[in-house]
């Protein structure tokens, strides 16, 4: 593929596509910003200070994260088996491993503070509608429908390619099913604002943001 | 390139462009050989040079070794997106997504 002199934006969709999609360029390009670290994190990084209360907001919070990281392994993985074409599967192995390194590293720092049993404080604290999206995305990816599950693992997680996709679905299809599971983020954002005590006005925020981001997939 | 391709050479201005030297800004989310392609975007006072766009997706610059003109193809290699230049009604070159 390319060499150090490549004109980037002379590449064929074809070639650029292959080329993103690959293991390489996963690999050099987390090798960028994982290098140094441990654990997700800069050895040196001094502990915050935590009251009582704010430990207790940022193990919800956590917990939640690990509800979703956990979706997106189990979704990514599942997914590997239905993709339509090798470079998506070989993509979708990237993001699983990327997904397993989120998982973990969450999972470590719940430990951190002091939480002995990170899958029983998950269970215990993660937002229902949270946990009904997961159920929903995997029932989507067992059911091997493929755009539908792809989908509703980008809305989740605001990332991963939208050019398979949409080639693989109607557009009116998709908004159905962003229809469907829009309520269901919402929701979840509000059940865990809840639970960590945010401001309406700041939840209000998290809502746009949200929305904005699907928008710039072009759901609008 | 194919010579046919819609997106590359779209419009033919008279004066020839400019050309540039890309150096690494120092963005790592892409693997060395990319870097010079894309820089992180300062926010909205961040003036960007003849050949840089915004990513809409992400909001990080693309970078290009020659200037920018409607109906160039460039690609995010952040988001996947392939994106096309525009000029915005306002006048200004935006980079629009194509998926």
């Amino acid at each position: 593929m390319a060499g150090t002199n490549v004109d980037l934006h002379g590449l064929e969709p074809e070639a650029f596509l292959e080329e993103v999609h690959s293991f390489e360029f996963w690999f050099q390009s987390v090798e960028g910003y994982l290098v140094g670290l441990e654990h997700g994190r800069q050895p040196q990084t001094p502990e915050a200070t935590l009251s009582g209360l704010e430990r207790e907001r940022l193990i919800t919070v956590l917990c939640n994260y690990c509800v979703g990281e956990t979706a997106a392994l189990e979704g990514a993985g599942g997914l590997i088996q239905i993709a339509p074409n090798r470079a998506a599967k070989i993509f979708l192995s990237t993001q699983a491993v990327d997904e397993g390194r989120h998982l973990e590293v969450l999972v470590r720092r719940l430990r951190e503070l002091g939480v002995e049993e990170p899958e029983a404080e998950i269970s215990l604290r993660a937002s229902r509608s949270l946990v009904e999206f997961k159920r929903r995305l995997l029932d989507l990816v067992r059911g091997r429908d493929w755009a539908a599950a792809i989908f509703a693992q980008n809305v989740i997680l605001e990332s991963m390619e939208f050019a398979v996709f949409e080639l693989h679905a109607p557009r009116e299809r998709l908004a159905v099913i962003r229809e469907d599971l829009d309520p269901l983020v919402l929701q979840s954002f509000h059940e865990t604002m809840d639970a960590v005590g945010t401001p309406r006005e700041e939840r209000e925020e998290l809502g746009r943001n949200y929305l904005r981001a699907v928008e710039r997939l072009g759901f609008a | 390139m194919s010579s046919e391709d819609p997106l590359q050479e779209a419009d033919t201005p008279s004066a020839p462009r400019q050309r540039f030297v890309l150096d690494d800004r120092g963005f790592n989310e892409v693997p060395k050989k990319y870097r010079k392609f894309y820089r992180t975007w300062d926010g909205p006072e961040d003036v960007l040079a003849p050949n840089e766009a915004l990513c809409p997706v992400c909001k990080i610059v693309v970078r290009s070794s020659r200037e920018l003109r409607p109906g160039d193809r460039i690609y995010c290699m952040a988001c996947m997106t392939r994106l096309q230049i525009v000029r915005s009604d306002a006048g200004h070159l935006e980079a629009q997504v194509i998926y």
